[in-house]
């Protein structure tokens, strides 16, 4: 499946400068469709009023977590198929399967550099 | 500012603790003070540090868009080095609130111990404990772990 940049994307942290930041790695990758939400219950709002290609998102959230929005994201069939990235500072082994088993595509460890978003980018699409 | 410390114990702080001396020769009252104007510096930190990546970002930002002519693209690169390197502010904050909430639990264990109630500890039980950043220069380690997670099945 090739990457489709003109499909939306979703980025979802509750740090005003990552989003910033991946947003701007994003356009430099050729993604200008972007929006942007501050959990993961905001992030579930706008996936349900809007279809997304892909979502990049952080973990730690509150109220919802980026697990969180996983598992509801999965559990909903009109979103089950949403491409997910998790883009963490969580590497602990056990969160990291946890999120595996909850059907995430694939997972970022912060801090992390613009070569890594595209190629896990690039593995999600099967490029 | 992100919303990820807590305040409960900074709350509470705002009540009368008993003099009672300890062995550093300060009250309780004396002590919950010191720890809460510990909590007010990592405050400070955390947004000192939200401050500096967003005027950092501003400026890459507006040199990105200078990049748009083939001479500049040679700076592409390194304006989305300074880029991601803004990501300290997050890990930075992640870590801070680590410790202020690990003050937080201080200043409330010390409260309840001076009510001479007992303060029973939550049930982490079937929830997934999050541990924040790992330790500088340990993310590329992780990442191929986890990458190999990914490979593996």
């Amino acid at each position: 499946m090739a990457v489709d940049h003109s499909m939306p994307v979703l980025i979802v942290d509750d740090y005003k400068t990552m989003i910033r930041i991946i947003r701007n790695l994003l356009k430099q990758l050729g993604f200008a469709n972007v929006d942007e939400a501050g959990d993961g219950s905001a992030a579930l709002d706008m996936m349900r009023l809007k279809d997304y290609g892909l979502v990049i998102s952080d973990w730690n959230m509150e109220p919802m977590t980026g697990y969180e929005l996983l598992r509801e994201v999965r559990a909903d069939d009109r979103l089950s198929r949403t491409p997910f990235i998790m883009v963490t500072a969580e590497s602990k082994t056990d969160n990291v399967v946890a999120a595996k088993k909850a059907g995430v595509n694939n997972y970022i460890v912060k801090p992390f550099n613009a070569a890594t978003l595209k190629a896990k980018i690039d593995a999600v699409f099967g490029e | 500012m992100s919303g990820r410390g807590k305040s409960t114990a900074r709350r509470r702080a705002g009540g009368r603790a008993p003099a009672r001396r300890r062995e550093s020769g300060r009250s309780v009252a004396e002590e919950i003070t010191v720890l809460v104007n510990t909590l007010r510096e990592l405050a400070a930190i955390r947004a000192t540090a939200e401050d500096a990546a967003s005027r950092i970002l501003d400026s890459a930002e507006g040199l990105l868009a200078f990049a748009d002519n083939e001479e500049a693209k040679k700076a592409e690169e390194a304006i989305l080095s300074i880029m991601t390197a803004c990501g300290f502010h997050d890990l930075v904050g992640q870590r801070v609130t680590k410790i202020a909430e690990t003050l937080d639990r201080v200043i409330a264990t010390r409260m309840k111990a001076e009510k001479g109630r007992k303060r029973a500890a939550p049930s982490s039980k079937g929830r997934i404990t999050l541990e924040g950043p790992g330790l500088p220069g340990m993310s590329d380690e992780a990442q191929a772990r986890i990458d190999a997670l990914f490979r593996d099945n």
